[in-house]
C-alpha cells in the first residue's frame, strides 16, 4: 500500500476518532445531589427525643433503603435470618443490599445516582476524604431526626473522622478507642506460633535471639524433614506478616523524636532479622512456595499442619484453619511462644485495628429516607443492636450471666457446633457487622475459636495503639501518592529479594537499590506530608 | 465401503509409514495430551476432595471423597434461575447478534453502497476506541437498560470484528448468482434471505460460536449494570458464592469450633467444573454442525 493510499484510508478514521473524543469530553455529569443540605430536609414526623432512640417513636411502615456495600462477599440477604428479621421488625425497614467493587462504586459516582447508604472499606480512599461533597453530616442529621445517635456513637471515633469543615460524614465499624484498648476487650492477633509436638521434640530452644532462632529452625529441619520449618502469612496484599507484623514483634518505633515519621523498614534491628530469615531461607527453613502462596493456599497448609512454626498476623481471619487442625490433632495444635524479639530489650508493640476501624458507612445526599437511615445507624450502634447482631435474641440464643458475660444457650450452642450451614444462614450471628465492635464480641468467650485463645492471650500484654501514624500516607491522586505507591511496589519486591538473597553482598546490594529508589521518588516530600498528618492526628486526639 | 475392507485399508496405510515416525509422533501426542489432561484431571479430583485433604499438594485420586463442595454450590437457591438466565442470554444474544451483524455486513459487502468508506472508517474507529467504563455506564443508564435483561443483548448487538468476518463470507458468494437472481426479479431482501444467508452458514456459525462463548463467560455486564439478583447469570452467581465462601472461612469469630465442610479453593474448583460442564456437553454437538457447515460452505462456495 502506498503512503498516499494509506493516508487516504486513515484520514476518515482519524477524523471519526477526533469526533468521538470531543463528544466524550463534552459529556459532563450533573452532580445535583451535592447541593442537598440537612436544613432543607423535611422535619421529623415523630417526636425526636434525646434520651430514647427514634426508632421507638417512629411508627411509619414500609421504609426502604438501598444500601451499597463495596465488598463482593457481603451477604445480601435481608429478613430471612434471625438477626436481620429482628432488625426489619424493629425498624419497619426493608433494606436492599447491593455489592460491588471500586469500579461499581465509581460508576455510581459518575452516574450521579447514589444509593441511600454507602459502605466503603478503605478509610484512606478519596471517596471518604471527599465525603462532604456527597454525604450528609451525621451529627446534623442526628440532631434533626435522632439525637440519641450521639449517645451511642463514640466521641473519639467521631473526632477521628471529622473533616476539615468540622463535620463527621461516615461512621466506621471496629473503631477501637484508647478506652477499648485499656479495657482488655481487644485481643492480640499477631504472634510467633509453633506446633506443640514440634516444640516437645526439639527440646529447649531460644527463638528470641537471631542465633537461637536459626538453631531452632535447624533442629526442626532435622526432626521434621517433611515440614516447612518457618512460615508467614500471604506475601501479597495487606496481611503479610514480614512487614509491619515483624516490626511490631521487634518493637520498632513508629515515630522518632519530636513525633516525626520514622521509616521502620530501614530500622537496623528489623533489617538484621531479615538477614537472619535470609539465612534460614538459604538453609531450607523457608519454602520458596511461601512467597507465592495466596491466602487460600496458606489457609489450606495451616489446616493441614504443614508449617512447624509461623509468624502469624490477623489471627481472627486464620482461626478457622487453626481450629480445623487443632480439632483433628489436639496434641499437635499451634501455640504461641516467645520468639523474634528485639536485642535491645524493646517490648513488642502489637497493634490491632485503630480508630479508623474497618468498614465506613455514609448516608448519601440522595438518600430517600434519611431519617430512617440515621435511625438504622443508631440502632446498630446501640447496646441492643450490638447484642442482637453478635449473639441473637436473649433467652433464645444467649443468656447474660451475673458478671455481665454472655453464654450461648444449649440449643444455640448445639447448632453452632454441629450445623455450620444453619448457623450461618438461619441465624447469621456475628456476621452482620457493618457497625460491629470488638468490645461486644469480647463479652462471650466462645466468640473465638478455642485453638486461638492461648495465642490471643499471649500477645495481650503487648497491645499498643498506633493512632499517630494511622492514615498518614499522601492523599490519593497527588504526585506524592503516586510516588509512594511506586515505593510500596518496590518495597514488596525488595522484601522478597532480601529474604531470598544468596549472600550478604546480594542482600546489601538489594537494600542499597531500595535506598536509591527512595531518593529518586520524592521521599522527602512524602515525609513532610506524613509529619504534617501525624501532627493533625495528634490534634484530633487532643494530644 | 464394506465392513471387511475397512481394516484392510487401514493396515495398508500403516505399513507405508515409518514405524519410528509413528512412535515419535505418538509419544509427542501422548505427552501433549497429558499436558492438557493432567491439570484438568487434578481440578476434577480436587473438587471431589474433602476440605481437610486439600493442601496435600497435587493429587490424582481423592484422599477423602466428598461431595461437600458441590453440595455447597448447588444448595444455592438461585442456581437454577441463574442457569436459565445464562442459557436465555446466550441463546437470544447469539440469534440477535448474528442477524444484526449480517444485516450490516451484507450492504457493506457491496461495492455500490454509497458512503461505504465512511461507514467502514467509523466501524474501524470503534475497534480501537471505546467510550470507557463510565461514559458507557451513563449511556446504558440513560437508555433505561439498568437492571434489565436487555442490557445483555442490546449493547452487544454490534461488533465490527464480526462484521468484517461476515463481509468476507458474503463477498465469496458469486456475483453471477446474485445477477441471475436479480434477473429473475428478486429484490435485495430476497437475495439476502434466500441466497446469501444460506450460502454463508459457516460464517454465521463462526460468529454465533464466538458470540455464544462471549455471552456465556461474560459477567462484567452483570457486575456493572445489574443489581437485581434474579437477573444474575451463572457466572455471576458462582462469583458470588466464591466471594461468600471466602468471607465464611475468614469469619473465625462466629464459627467457633465448627470445622467448615468446604474451603474456598474447593468451592472454586467445583465452580470451575460446573461452568465448563455445559460447554463440554454441548461442544461435540455444536462442533458437528460447525464442521459440516464449513464443509458445506467449501463445496458450494
Amino acid at each position: 500500500m502506498s503512503v498516499k493510499r494509506a493516508s487516504r484510508k486513515l484520514l476518515p478514521a482519524a477524523l471519526a476518532a477526533l469526533v468521538a473524543l470531543t463528544t466524550l469530553t463534552a459529556c459532563g455529569v450533573d452532580n445535583a445531589y451535592t447541593k442537598n443540605t440537612v436544613s432543607a430536609l423535611p422535619a421529623a414526623t415523630y417526636q425526636a427525643k434525646a434520651d430514647q432512640p427514634a426508632w421507638k417513636s417512629d411508627k411509619r411502615k414500609d421504609n426502604k433503603l438501598l444500601w451499597y456495600v463495596n465488598a463482593d462477599w457481603w451477604n445480601k440477604s435481608w429478613g430471612k435470618d434471625m438477626v436481620t428479621k429482628q432488625v426489619k421488625k424493629d425498624l419497619n425497614l426493608d433494606i436492599e443490599f447491593v455489592t460491588g467493587d471500586d469500579s461499581k462504586l465509581n460508576t455510581y459516582f459518575a452516574g450521579g445516582d447514589l444509593p441511600d447508604v454507602v459502605t466503603v472499606l478503605d478509610a484512606n480512599s478519596r471517596v471518604v476524604k471527599s465525603a462532604n461533597n456527597w454525604a450528609y453530616p451525621l451529627e446534623d442529621l442526628a440532631k434533626k431526626y435522632d439525637p440519641y445517635f450521639t449517645k451511642v456513637a463514640s466521641k473519639q471515633t467521631l473526632d477521628w473522622y471529622r473533616l476539615k469543615d468540622g463535620k463527621v460524614y461516615g461512621y466506621p465499624s471496629y473503631s477501637n478507642t484508647s478506652q477499648d484498648y485499656k479495657s482488655g476487650a481487644i485481643h492480640a492477633s499477631t504472634g510467633f506460633i509453633i506446633r506443640k509436638d514440634v516444640l516437645d521434640a526439639i527440646g529447649p530452644q531460644d527463638f528470641t535471639t537471631r542465633e537461637g532462632f536459626m538453631a531452632g529452625m535447624k533442629a526442626i529441619k532435622e526432626h521434621f524433614p517433611d515440614l516447612v520449618p518457618f512460615g508467614f502469612n500471604e506475601f501479597n496484599g495487606g496481611n503479610g506478616s514480614m512487614d509491619d507484623a515483624l516490626q511490631n514483634m521487634l518493637g520498632v518505633p513508629t515515630e522518632s523524636a519530636g513525633h516525626q515519621y520514622y521509616d521502620r523498614r530501614l530500622d537496623r534491628e528489623y533489617l538484621d532479622w531479615l538477614n537472619t530469615f535470609r539465612q534460614v531461607h538459604a538453609s531450607g527453613g523457608i519454602s520458596d512456595d511461601s512467597f507465592a502462596d495466596d491466602n487460600d493456599a496458606f489457609k489450606e497448609k495451616l489446616s493441614t499442619g504443614k508449617y512447624a512454626s509461623i509468624l502469624i498476623k490477623s489471627l481472627v481471619n486464620q482461626s478457622v484453619p487453626i481450629q480445623t487442625w487443632a480439632s483433628k490433632n489436639p496434641d499437635k495444635q499451634y501455640v504461641a511462644v516467645d520468639g523474634i524479639r528485639s536485642s535491645k530489650g524493646l517490648k513488642p508493640t502489637l497493634t490491632e485495628t485503630g480508630l479508623s476501624g474497618w468498614t465506613v458507612s455514609f448516608i448519601s445526599k440522595q438518600c430517600r429516607n434519611p431519617s430512617k437511615a440515621i435511625q438504622a445507624f443508631t440502632y446498630l450502634l446501640s447496646d441492643y443492636g450490638q447484642m442482637l447482631v453478635n449473639f441473637g435474641i436473649e433467652g433464645d440464643t444467649y443468656e447474660t450471666r451475673s458478671d455481665g458475660t454472655v453464654r450461648w444457650t444449649a440449643k444455640a450452642n448445639d447448632i453452632r457446633l454441629n450445623n455450620s450451614k444453619s448457623w450461618q444462614n438461619d441465624y447469621r450471628i456475628g456476621e452482620f457487622v457493618l457497625f460491629g465492635h470488638d468490645k461486644y464480641k469480647a463479652l462471650n468467650p466462645d466468640s473465638f475459636a478455642d485453638a486461638v485463645k492461648q495465642i490471643q492471650a499471649f500477645g495481650q500484654p503487648y497491645l499498643t495503639t498506633q493512632y499517630d501514624t494511622e492514615n498518614v500516607d499522601p492523599d490519593v491522586g497527588t504526585l506524592q501518592a503516586r510516588a509512594n505507591s511506586a515505593i510500596s511496589t518496590k518495597w514488596a519486591t525488595t522484601l522478597v529479594s532480601l529474604m531470598r538473597s544468596g549472600s550478604q553482598q546480594d542482600f546489601d546490594q538489594v537494600l542499597k537499590d531500595y535506598r536509591d529508589f527512595l531518593g529518586s521518588n520524592r521521599i522527602d516530600e512524602i515525609n513532610v506530608i506524613r509529619n504534617q498528618k501525624i501532627q493533625d492526628n495528634r490534634k484530633r486526639l487532643g494530644l | 465401503m464394506s465392513a471387511i475392507s475397512a481394516p484392510a485399508v487401514a493396515s495398508k496405510r500403516i505399513r507405508h509409514s515409518s514405524p519410528v515416525f509413528t512412535a515419535v509422533n505418538c509419544t509427542l501426542l501422548v505427552l501433549f495430551t497429558l499436558l492438557i489432561v493432567v491439570p484438568v484431571w487434578n481440578i476434577v479430583i480436587s473438587s471431589f476432595s474433602s476440605s481437610g485433604s486439600l493442601g496435600e499438594g497435587v493429587v490424582f485420586w481423592p484422599k477423602q471423597f466428598s461431595l461437600d463442595n458441590y453440595k455447597s454450590v448447588l444448595a444455592d437457591s438461585g442456581m437454577w434461575n441463574a442457569l436459565f438466565i445464562s442459557v436465555a442470554k446466550t441463546g437470544v444474544g447469539v440469534i440477535f447478534h448474528t442477524l444484526f451483524c449480517a444485516l450490516f455486513a451484507y450492504p457493506m459487502s457491496k461495492a455500490y453502497l454509497k458512503g461505504r468508506k465512511l461507514y467502514s472508517a467509523m466501524g474501524i474507529t470503534t475497534m480501537f476506541f471505546s467510550g470507557g467504563m463510565i461514559p458507557t455506564f451513563l449511556l446504558i443508564k440513560s437508555l433505561g437498560l439498568l437492571n434489565s435483561f436487555w442490557v445483555y443483548i442490546i449493547p452487544a448487538l454490534f461488533s465490527y470484528y464480526d462484521v468484517i468476518i461476515l463481509m468476507n463470507f458474503f463477498r465469496q458468494v458469486p456475483d453471477e448468482l446474485v445477477e441471475s437472481a436479480k434477473l429473475d426479479g428478486a429484490n435485495e431482501w430476497r437475495i439476502f434471505g434466500s441466497i446469501v444467508l444460506p450460502l454463508s452458514m459457516p460464517g454465521l456459525a463462526t460468529i454465533g460460536l464466538f458470540h455464544g462463548v462471549a455471552q456465556w463467560n461474560d459477567f462484567m455486564t452483570t457486575k456493572l449494570y445489574i443489581n437485581n439478583e434474579s437477573l444474575y447469570p451463572l457466572q455471576m452467581r458462582l462469583y458470588d458464592i466464591i466471594a461468600r465462601s471466602q468471607a465464611a472461612s475468614s469469619n473465625g469469630g462466629n464459627i467457633g469450633q465448627v470445622v467448615l465442610d468446604t474451603t474456598t479453593r474447593g468451592v472454586r474448583l467445583s465452580t470451575i467444573i460446573i461452568t465448563i460442564l455445559p460447554i463440554l456437553v454441548l461442544y461435540p454437538f455444536v462442533q458437528r454442525y460447525f464442521v459440516s457447515g464449513s464443509l458445506a460452505g467449501a463445496i458450494k462456495g
